[in-house]
């Protein structure tokens, strides 16, 4: 292992779907010794890339969860997180995004810079990520990387400049131009393994000597002792790189690389480009949130000696259990030394240390900061931070949106039935956004997630890698009640039938609570109820928030005042008062005008702005708001709040509505009122499912 | 106070007397003053005012975010629910912005064709009943004759009414003897109100300058409350 961190590189590789991400990443391991022999993803011979390690992912040939796996390459050590490509998974995607670095953008030189491409590199402007570009497939039939390269200027705003030429396109690509050497380099052998350095071919000198001027236009704002050698003439090729490596860790220049993966043309300068350009660890800023001051930000620093943190950001289930990854970002983690979980707040001892390769592992003894590792047999969840003891840092906020959307699973045999329940186990610590549990009237199982596709995915992950087929309900919409207005109550428990009696009065008002949900206020004077009964109020009123008379979906936003009751020197008890709450919420709780609440979704829709009207339109059609609509010329964002139960087969809608052309993220934002003419349908439909089941 | 109290009594209403009840659908209104006196803050408490009153609004922006166009409507909206004592502001709030669209154009060289393309594009296919539509940071002045005649057409064809604002050049601009800024000159004909903001003394004070057939010049009786960045009247 290196132990010069300045030799250290931590990148995503970062795409659309189809930009042969997968193909790229197998050729960088290829080349860089990882691996002896090269599959393709959807391969014939039924291997599959090395990267795709988990079942689903080969079969549909896209990367969903990400893996790490450090190579080297010309005496750097190179860990390359898997990036999801998918808007969809967001916890994944931004987990992910915080452990890297730097980022490789990958695009086809045919589609050029695609939706995903735009969505995926504003969460790296968002976590200020440097990149540089790949424009990929330049063996493809319509490949034109330069037109690629506009688009990365024109919809990402990016200052992209070439700093390869393509020697042929299409079937005739052999190889590139490098325009700091100003030499033609080929890739000969079967793999593509032996480099040719050849000069430039005379048909091609003076297109390169053009875009070399162009290049060192663009880079040497980057750099005054470039430009004054331009001046001179005295310029070397350190000075270019510098240059480059300046702005790109600026985020002010994005270096352009081109080849095809699959032709195995290119990925050598590639990783040549990485290594030079890309940021190491200590030249990016590392932020972690002081617990123990309100979450107050913290500057991590590049420093062995200081206390360790580290961040789980990734969990596998392996052959020898869990499989923890994790990036450290101060200190060092020695194997055999002790770290605290500061989520679970609870201490381990590290046993195993590893660096992973796709499907091999290495042992270590010590992970310094900076550097991606994997422990075993650690009980934790992902996004959980390791701190030595001491600290109490957290890497990400302890927030956790609330799930949205339920559905109802159940296994199809008793086989399934107990891989089921250790896929959901898994799923869970994985990721929290993932929920589950028992609903106690039916007795099925409900998992709960962010969306359609997100729990689309657990089912599928259930099939292929816990061997678990289960049969699904409708999708669920995740519904509240709340109350609207001030009712008072005042209701008696009274029961005398034989053996010692209930009694108990409870009197007050019930209000809306804006922040929160549940507040329990005693105002109880001269003991009308014995303090002793006070805390079975509490609970009797707490109790009934769980299953609203309208829909029978949870209550929120309640503030219950009680200021007045009554006891009974023998029939009182705290079952009584229990009882007497329950019945007291009951009756006051129609007083209160309760309304359904529905999970209203931020969408965000992005699209060539020709289908604009189409878009407006189906938001419209949806109960949606159209917050706002961002211009780019020729590509358009659309913003909106939609409810979630409008937004069922919504991709299927935009994808007939712009001929495949837009896409769209949505996100939970917030619950809002749901209208009278659709509250009183589910009012009814309710009613209707309690008559059946009481029916029966 | 409740909404339809404040609807009433406002010191919008006061901005609309002085301009015979309002710009108009079809017509042309225009904001006029030098930099940094208050113009968006002005377009965004008219647009607000219409809200406020069950109407639909489209901001047209051309600026680099849409958010910190949604914040000021986050502000003018807090404020007024303040100095009002607005009842059950939230509702309110969350029923008026279900009314506003933010449109931003922020690509270079974006032309009004393209503009006026999205524009219909929200108001036919998405449905949206747009009353008027704010143009904030679209320089009126330095238009085209035939951009002009776009616009003028688009507002009488979708029946809306149209508000510009524009930046006047320099420290003390110019003015004519009709009151109406040097710079706008060439445009007026093809404007139906313009009032233009100026200091005086501490406060921002608003003068119609052109009140569609009526080109004489009269005082507001309105001022801009430096703190609040609210219209107010002038007492």
């Amino acid at each position: 292992m290196n132990t010069d961190i300045s030799k250290m590189r931590n990148i995503g590789i970062s795409a659309h779907i189809d930009s042969g991400k997968t193909t790229l990443t197998e050729r960088i391991l290829f080349y860089c010794k990882k691996i002896h022999s090269i599959h393709e993803v959807r391969g014939k011979d039924g291997v599959g890339a090395t990267m795709d390690s988990m079942e689903l992912e080969k079969e549909r040939g896209i990367t969903i969860t990400s893996a790490a796996t450090s190579v080297n390459w010309k005496g750097y050590d190179i860990n390359i997180i898997d990036t999801p490509g998918h808007v969809d998974f967001t916890i994944e995607v931004e987990r992910a995004l915080r452990v890297l670095d730097g980022a490789v953008l990958v695009l086809c030189s045919v589609a050029g810079v695609q939706s995903q491409s735009i969505t995926v590199d504003r969460q790296m402007k968002r976590y200020n990520v440097p990149r540089i570009a790949f424009v990929n497939k330049c063996d493809r039939t319509g490949a034109d990387p330069l037109k690629v390269k506009d688009q990365l200027v024109e919809k990402l705003g990016h200052n992209a400049v070439m700093i390869q030429l393509p020697i042929g396109l299409e079937d005739k690509h052999e190889g590139l131009i490098d325009l700091v050497t100003m030499k033609a380099v080929y890739y000969r052998g079967l793999d593509g393994e032996d480099i040719e350095i050849t000069d430039i071919p005379a048909d091609l000198l003076v297109d390169a000597e053009e875009k070399r001027e162009e290049m060192l236009d663009a880079v040497s704002m980057f750099s005054d002792e470039l430009m004054e050698a331009m001046m001179e003439e005295s310029i070397t090729e350190d000075m270019i790189h510098d240059a480059i490596r300046k702005g790109t860790l600026s985020q002010e220049l994005t270096p352009v690389c081109l080849g095809s993966a699959y032709k195995n043309k290119g990925v050598q300068a590639l990783l040549d480009a990485t290594t030079r350009y890309l940021p190491n660890p200590t030249e990016v800023k590392n932020i972690a949130l002081d617990l123990d001051n309100e979450e107050k930000e913290i500057v991590l620093e590049h420093d062995l000696e200081k206390s360790n943190v580290a961040l789980a950001f990734k969990l596998e289930d392996g052959q020898y259990g869990q499989l923890t990854y994790i990036r450290v970002y101060q200190g060092h983690i020695k194997k055999g030394s002790e770290l605290y979980n500061t989520r679970s707040r609870k201490k381990f001892k590290v046993g195993r240390l590893i660096k992973m390769h796709a499907d091999h592992m290495e042992d270590i003894t010590d992970a310094e900061c900076g550097d991606i590792a994997a422990l075993f047999g650690v009980d934790c969840a992902s996004g959980d931070t390791f701190v030595q003891t001491g600290l109490n840092y957290s890497m990400t906020s302890m927030f956790v949106p609330a799930p949205v959307i339920s559905l109802a699973i159940s296994p199809k045999d008793k086989k399934a039935a107990d891989n089921m329940a250790k896929a959901l186990n898994r799923f869970t610590k994985e990721d929290p956004t993932f929920r589950t549990f028992v609903d106690q009237e039916s007795n099925q199982t409900i998992v709960q997630g962010m969306g359609e596709l997100h729990l689309e995915v657990y089912i599928e992950r259930m099939k292929r890698e816990y061997d678990s087929e289960v049969e699904i309900g409708q999708p669920q919409v995740a519904y509240r009640e709340a109350i609207s207005r001030m009712a008072e109550f005042n209701y008696t428990h009274k029961k005398q039938s034989g053996g010692s009696g209930q009694y108990g009065r409870v009197a007050g008002f019930m209000e809306p609570l804006d922040e929160g949900e549940y507040e329990f206020i005693n105002k109880i004077k001269g003991g009308s109820i014995p303090t002793e009964y006070i805390p079975a109020c509490d609970k009797g009123f707490k109790a009934s928030l769980a299953k609203g008379s309208l829909i029978g979906f949870p209550i929120v936003g309640v503030k219950v005042t009680i200021n007045d009751g009554q006891s009974h020197s023998v029939d009182s008890s705290d079952m009584a008062f229990q009882a007497a709450s329950k019945g007291a919420f009951k009756e006051a709780y129609i007083k209160a005008k309760p309304v359904i609440l529905e999970p209203i979704m931020k969408v965000a829709v992005e699209g060539p702005t020709e289908f604009q009207g189409n878009v407006f339109g189906s938001i419209n059609q949806r109960r949606g708001i159209i917050v706002s609509s961002a211009d780019e010329g020729t590509f358009s964002t659309v913003d909106a709040e939609v409810p979630l139960s409008e937004m069922f087969g919504f991709s299927t809608t935009l994808r007939s509505l712009t001929q495949g052309k837009a896409e769209f993220s949505m996100e939970f934002l917030k619950y809002g009122k749901v209208p009278k003419g659709i509250s009183e349908e589910l009012i009814k439909d309710y009613e209707e499912k309690r008559r059946k089941e009481s029916g029966k | 106070m409740v909404r339809s109290e404040l609807n009433k009594r406002g010191p919008l209403r006061v901005f609309e007397k002085s301009i015979n009840g309002g710009v108009g659908k079809g017509h042309i209104g225009v904001l006029a003053s030098k930099k940094g006196v208050g113009k968006t803050a002005c377009l965004v408490h008219i647009a607000t005012d219409k809200l406020f009153r069950e109407k639909h609004v489209i901001h047209v922006s051309f600026s680099q975010k849409v958010d910190h166009i949604i914040n000021w409507y986050e502000d003018i909206f807090k404020e007024i629910a303040k100095k009002r004592e607005l009842e059950g502001a939230v509702d309110v709030h969350d029923e008026i912005i279900k009314n506003r669209v933010i449109m931003n154009f922020n690509s270079k060289g974006t032309t009004i064709d393209q503009v006026l393309v999205s524009l219909r594009a929200m108001i036919t296919d998405g449905n949206f009943p747009a009353d008027s539509v704010i143009f904030d940071g679209y320089d009126l002045s330095e238009s085209s004759q035939e951009d002009c005649d776009k616009l003028k057409v688009f507002a009488k064809d979708v029946n809306i009414e149209l508000w510009f604002s524009a930046s006047l050049k320099g420290e003390n601009p110019e003015f004519n003897d009709s009151g109406v800024p040097v710079d706008l000159e060439g445009r007026i004909k093809d404007i139906d109100v313009l009032i233009t903001l100026k200091y005086e003394g501490e406060h921002v004070h608003f003068q119609v300058v052109k009140d569609h057939d009526n080109m004489e010049t009269k005082e507001m009786s309105l001022k801009l409350d430096p703190k609040t960045l609210l219209i107010a009247r002038d007492e």
